[in-house]
């Protein structure tokens, strides 16, 4: 059976975690800005950029394009108190979480110089290309297309769910560049470019989401030219490359603490009160907080320590998305007054999105089927001994 | 990461040797016959042989040394194993009391039974003691006042849990003259809290053993064609048993950790709570797994059920553990609410 080893934080560590929170207090006092769900919180590049000052962006990328050369541990230190915070991470979401690493990790020497610092200064931002229209959990079957042109490729095809694909700078497009009859596998002969969002051809067009916002798009290319010196990492190597970058986006305190706030705001909403039913959402919401963290702990040192936890960190995601809306369920549950779009609270607010997002945090990053799948693969049959 | 199972910080060479041993004696016919005749006598002697039942109590009180941890990595084999013996019970909690107040160990099994006052000159005694009834000592505790019973000095109802492991009533009224007794740094409320953090380790070794199994017999098992492992109706299952162990294994390392420290009552609290859930959600999800192999007396699958089924009663409910933590966390408030639960 696999396990997570326990592992804790060293007084370096733990004076980071105070320096984060001591920052947080300061820039962002509660009560002075309107805390956001996780990743989905607010888009505030100026707020990026404080961080970017900080050493808090890129911070586990070579120093020599910027980064820190900081831990997995770190970055998860940093992560874990934004989010708990619910302060404004959108900006550069993404562009911190896996765009920058991928690039780190598959990008030509130019790229890491054209990219990564802005990326570590909390300046560029990133979008995901991965899902089209027909396209989702059966990612390899991917239609987007980039014929050969000159010194590039032109790109042809439809990306959907594509967060702030309007606003954001670039996006890493996983498309095809040898058509599906001339390989023998549909995860061969895909290939990964990085994009330029403002560039001709591209049009982003919100998708209206559920809660009524507009972040989602969906992103037409039309003819869209790429030079070679955009091709992220080798032609025809995109769906190893790919699945890389989704390690990234597995395991981390973005997939358990999504609805945090609500339980820490109805605790100082109710703080007279000593219902029964409060102190079962209470405990039964922080016991699972505990040993998530515990959990995605071990991930990230895992991580430092060289090993490579793809099925440790898709069974976390896996049970800490679901764990997000079980918190949605018992908060509704206990209350007794119904979710109110007037309602101008912070717990009101953040109660409305839960209550209308939460549907969407067992899908984004592949959904928790194919979690599954990836980890049912990894859980192997013992050699004879229980 | 995904190779042998270690636990926090206890002696490999240990946990290697008694989880040889069990391995060795707890063969699935072993542990049925124990159901039937309530005692599995080779497990106990060469247990006992190896000092393993006296681990965690330091060799001055007359245990074998070790730290808790270690006693952790045994609990946890124990419920790997299905050891059907008061290992918990000798190292952990009766045991444990005697040799903080400095009472004589015995060479045999002890037991601890919960409910104990003083009144009138004399011990009342009413309530569960696990494996009671091969008890050599029966302790009990009122206040700071540790008592070492003689099985002859109460009565004793035979009881059993759906696993068949004695869970007997110990009852009556013992004048305190004739009593072996002393005061020791004991107190009921920290006894409840190890006994919850036994059932918690001795749970996750038996989820793991689950999840393992579960794992081995849907990659075994063929339908349609092919092995039910590839079914993603099945992976929910298979998933949800792995994720239930490593659940409870966390919560157990983490809960001895700071036991281990000092005052541990927030990880007890929040590992039980935890342990608890994965027991009914890992049960259910292996069991769906097995198809109708997993309810027969004939796949060993049911004698871990059956024990995680039977611990999560004992020493407090879930209903009881979960709101214990939901006061600590509403007495901290809601701007300590995060550190308390990361720290």
């Amino acid at each position: 059976m696999i396990e997570f080893r326990p592992s804790e934080l060293t007084a370096a560590e733990q004076s980071l975690r105070s320096e984060v929170i001591d920052f947080l207090g300061a820039e962002l006092p509660r009560g002075s800005f309107v805390p956001g769900l996780g990743m989905n919180a607010a888009k505030d590049p100026a707020f990026s950029r404080k961080l970017g000052e900080r050493g808090w962006l890129g911070m586990a990328l070579p120093v020599a394009y910027g980064g820190h050369d900081r831990s997995a541990v770190d970055r998860f230190i940093v992560v874990e108190q934004l989010l708990r915070w619910g302060a404004p991470v959108g900006h550069h979401w993404v562009a911190d979480r896996q765009s920058g690493p991928v690039i780190a990790k598959f990008g030509t020497d130019e790229q890491k110089q054209r990219f990564l610092p802005g990326i570590c200064r909390g300046e560029l931002s990133f979008c995901i290309g991965m899902s089209e229209p027909d396209s989702g959990s059966d990612l390899a079957s991917i239609s987007s297309k980039a014929t050969r042109e000159g010194d590039g490729w032109v790109l042809d095809g439809r990306k959907i769910w594509t967060t702030a694909a309007h606003e954001n700078d670039w996006i890493i497009v996983l498309c095809r560049t040898t058509p599906r009859d001339e390989v023998d596998d549909k995860r061969q002969g895909l290939s990964q470019l990085i994009v330029d969002l403002k560039g001709p051809g591209i049009t982003a067009t919100p998708v209206p989401f559920i809660d009524g916002t507009a972040d989602f798009c969906e992103v037409v290319f039309d003819g869209v030219f790429v030079p070679d010196s955009l091709v992220l990492g080798e032609i025809g190597q995109g769906w190893s490359q790919n699945t890389s970058e989704l390690a990234y986006e597995r395991g981390g305190p973005d997939r358990w603490l999504s609805t945090y706030l609500l339980v820490e705001e109805l605790l100082r909403r109710d703080h007279d009160g000593r219902s029964d039913s409060l102190l079962d959402v209470l405990g039964q919401a922080v016991a699972n907080y505990w040993v998530l963290h515990q959990l995605s702990l071990s991930v990230a040192r895992s991580i430092d320590e060289g090993g490579a936890p793809a099925i440790e960190s898709a069974l976390v995601k896996e049970m800490g998305t679901r764990f997000e809306q079980d918190v949605v369920t018992a908060v509704l549950a206990h209350l007794d007054e119904a979710p109110n779009l007037a309602d101008e609270s912070v717990f009101g607010r953040l109660l409305v999105s839960a209550a209308l997002t939460q549907p969407s945090f067992t899908i984004r990053g592949g959904t928790n089927e194919v979690l599954r799948s990836v980890a049912a693969k990894g859980l192997v049959p013992s050699s004879g001994t229980r | 990461m995904s190779t042998v199972p270690t636990s926090y910080a206890a002696d490999p060479l240990l946990v290697d040797t008694v989880e040889r041993l069990l391995a060795d004696i707890c063969t699935p016919e072993e542990i049925e016959h124990a159901e039937q005749s309530g005692w599995s006598e080779p497990t106990w002697s060469a247990l006992a042989e190896a000092g393993f039942p006296w681990v965690g109590i330091p060799e001055s009180a007359g245990g074998s040394g070790g730290t808790l941890p270690d006693l952790a990595a045994i609990l946890r084999a124990g419920g790997r194993f299905a050891a059907s013996v008061p290992l918990a019970e000798t190292a952990m909690l009766g045991g444990w009391c005697l040799a903080r107040a400095g009472l004589p160990i015995p060479p045999g099994p002890v037991s601890i039974v919960e409910g104990a006052t003083v009144a009138g000159g004399q011990l009342h005694i009413d309530g569960l003691a696990a494996w009671g009834r091969w008890a050599e000592r029966i302790v009990a505790v009122d206040g700071t006042r540790v008592f070492s019973l003689r099985p002859d000095q109460v009565t004793i109802t035979f009881g059993a849990n759906l696993a068949g492991e004695a869970r007997d009533r110990v009852h009556g009224r013992v004048d305190l003259a004739d009593i072996e007794q002393a005061d020791g740094p004991v107190g009921m409320p920290h006894v409840v809290e190890r006994g919850a953090l036994s059932r918690v380790m001795m749970a996750s070794g038996a989820l793991t053993a689950m999840a393992q199994m579960t794992i081995d017999y849907t990659n075994a098992r063929r339908q349609f064609g092919k092995p039910v492992a590839t079914f993603q109706a099945v992976q929910l299952h298979l998933v949800t048993a792995a994720q239930c162990a490593v659940r409870a294994q966390m919560a157990a390392d983490v809960a001895v950790r700071a036991l281990d420290r000092g005052d541990a009552s927030f990880e007890i609290a929040a590992a039980r709570v935890v342990a608890d859930d994965a027991i009914t959600l890992g049960t259910r999800a292996a069991h769906q797994a097995h198809g109708a192999m997993g309810v027969t007396r004939e796949y060993p699958l049911q004698q871990l059920t059956r024990r995680l089924w039977s611990w999560r009663h004992e020493w407090g409910t879930t209903t009881t553990w979960r709101r214990r933590l939901g006061t600590l966390v509403a007495e901290h408030g809601a701007d300590h609410l995060f550190e308390l639960m990361t720290d």
